[in-house]
């Protein structure tokens, strides 16, 4: 009946539109050393296995955790890919977590990996390589290519994020004046973190709200970047981390929920979630997690939250759905400066993904930096003490959801 | 270009960083080849061709999906009652979409809608009436189907989505 996890450290490259000084090993590296850095009793030596991804197909280099084994340290040992999209990270965080917990014998210290390094590939082809499939059926069935690219055009990761953006602006009648808020926020937050890519430490509303339209509702001001970056966590186990750290962070509740697909169908049929604002997947992930962690009330237990919002109105939804504020209340907390860094319950301090986006990355670098702010290590340190965090990751076919819990404090059962 | 379209960049804290060699490659994906059963649109597809819009039950949970669905992801049945349905939907949810005019080189702005078809339980991708001003799209918006002249059977029989008059007490409230 598995056994109690910690995370002992995390790690992160530095994120840049293009880091054309290093190549995708040396970049791996660049966070495995920046999380090795942080345990000075554990060398790479100690680790017992190895578990890594990235985005299929957006660099168009294929396996590539077999052709960097010796810059991951992982010769000779267990080494393991997951990668589901968008929430890749997330994925390859729970990957690490199951490999403890399942106690198997000799292997106690797990080491997650999550990279991408965009400007290496084409981001539209990488899209294009997922939707590739879909595209010729719908050709098939009698649409055009010229007015497929004109729909799909709304189709690709702005589109659905525009369509659930219309959406929550209708349900909770905001203006884009509460979205550029949440940007701002995000940026600036980013400008005290070390490794995000969009520091703006002077972007205003007006700045935002003056960039041109991309897309309905979302403006060019208010989307997430294109980065490349890489992000490391360590797994052990209870007593190992006691010994390797002075504040060991518990993790005590994971999930992953996929849904319906909203938007888009399968083979041209129509799509199951009539609103995509609604995000059942999200809330079931959060049902279950929080049961796990033994959480009744997350709005008063939860001290810090990480969510997975590479558009600011999915950081209003995903702050709902996930329960830490009550429908339609989102855009009134980030106005009252709750979600500040020294607000009540601070929310992504480190920019979020609204900031920096290695998309095989970001969804681990959500409960990285949880357990950071946890440990007291992170690099834009919020105010109060932080003892129970969350970090969370939206991808796959724009419908499965990742979640992550993690105390200061192991969880209940294993007491 | 219009203003709107104009790209302003915001300014933000750079770190120049030496540039390493870097080979180029191309990956075609035209050469793959895709399988994909659609025996289950066949019937769909006929009765486009005579102008009649049918969608597909799922007996389980009598959900209706149009265009019709292999599988209903809830139950894991496999969808097989065809039923009517209306040529009358509205509007689940839109964006506006900036695109280049192949002619004049202008920015185009056009709503994309995702329609809920009267009597079925899915949302679907459609093109508007292009007359229609992008700024008059809202949730819930009532729209009838506009036939292509000469039907194929082919999703493009339906050409476009036409708006029609909405009757509802709070169009107010839903514009807004």
């Amino acid at each position: 009946m598995g056994r109690q996890v910690a995370i002992i450290s995390a790690g992160f490259s530095e994120h840049a539109s293009k880091r054309s000084d290093v190549s995708m090993p040396e970049l791996v590296r660049e966070a495995i050393d920046d999380c090795l850095k942080k345990v000075p009793g554990l060398e790479i030596k100690d680790i017992d296995a190895f578990v890594n991804g990235n985005m299929p197909a957006f660099e168009g280099s294929n396996i590539p955790e077999l052709w960097m084994t010796d810059w991951l340290g992982a010769r000779n040992k267990p080494l393991m890919r997951v990668t589901t999209g968008g929430t890749t990270g997330g994925s390859v965080a729970i990957a690490g977590y199951y490999t403890v917990a399942a106690g198997l014998p000799g292997v106690d210290t797990v080491l997650a990996v999550a990279f991408e390094q965009q400007s290496q590939g084409d981001t539209s082809v990488g899209l294009a390589s997922v939707a590739y499939g879909e595209i010729s059926v719908m050709n098939t069935l009698g649409i055009p290519y010229e007015q497929l690219t004109r729909l799909l055009s709304a189709g690709a990761a702005i589109g659905i994020a525009s369509y659930q953006a219309t959406n929550y602006m209708r349900r909770s009648k905001i203006t884009e004046e509460d979205l550029a808020r949440v940007v701002v926020q995000n940026r600036r937050n980013a400008a005290k973190t070390w490794w995000a890519h969009l520091k703006m430490p002077h972007l205003t509303i007006e700045e935002v709200l003056d960039t041109p339209y991309i897309s309905y509702p979302l403006r060019y001001g208010m989307v997430c970047p294109t980065s490349d970056g890489a992000c490391a966590m360590l797994f052990t186990t209870e007593e190992k981390a006691k010994e390797l750290c002075d504040v060991p962070v518990y993790v005590n509740g994971v999930g992953s929920v996929a849904n319906e697909t909203a938007i888009l169908g399968y083979c041209g049929s129509g799509a199951g979630q009539l609103d995509p604002s609604e995000q059942l997947g999200a809330q079931k992930t959060a049902e279950l997690v929080y049961k796990q962690a033994g959480i009744s009330f997350p709005r008063k237990e939860i001290d810090y939250a990480e969510v997975y919002s590479p558009f600011p109105n999915q950081e209003l939804m995903w702050v709902e759905r996930l329960g830490l504020f009550e429908e339609n209340t989102a855009p009134e907390m980030y106005a009252n400066g709750i979600t500040a860094p020294d607000g009540e319950l601070p929310i992504n301090c480190s920019g979020g993904v609204n900031s920096t986006n290695a998309i095989g990355a970001s969804a681990m670098e959500r409960p990285a930096v949880a357990a950071l702010q946890i440990m007291g290590k992170a690099s834009n340190q919020v105010k109060k003490t932080v003892h129970t965090s969350l970090g969370h990751g939206w991808g796959g076919a724009v419908n499965l959801i990742t979640m992550m819990i993690m105390s200061d404090e192991p969880s209940r059962k294993f007491k | 270009m219009s203003k709107r379209t104009f790209r302003k960049s915001l300014d933000y804290v750079k770190k120049e960083y030496k540039r390493t060699r870097t080979i180029p490659a191309s990956w075609y994906l035209s050469s793959y080849k895709y399988k994909f059963n659609i025996t289950h649109m066949k019937p769909f597809l006929e009765k486009l061709k005579q102008k009649k819009l049918v969608g597909l039950e799922c007996s389980s949970c009598n959900r209706v999906f149009f265009p019709p669905r292999f599988v209903c992801g809830k139950c894991l049945v496999k969808p097989d009652r065809w039923v009517d349905l209306r040529e009358t939907a509205r509007v689940a949810t839109y964006t506006i979409t900036y695109i280049k005019d192949p002619e004049t080189g202008g920015i185009l702005e056009k709503p994309v809608v995702c329609i809920r078809q009267d009597g079925s339980d899915t949302t679907h991708l459609v093109n508007l009436d292009p007359e229609v001003d992008y700024k008059d799209t809202y949730i819930g918006m009532p729209v009838k189907v506009h036939w292509a002249d000469n039907p194929t059977g082919g999703l493009m029989d339906i050409e476009y989505y036409d708006v029609i008059e909405d009757d509802a007490k709070d169009l107010g409230l839903r514009k807004d």
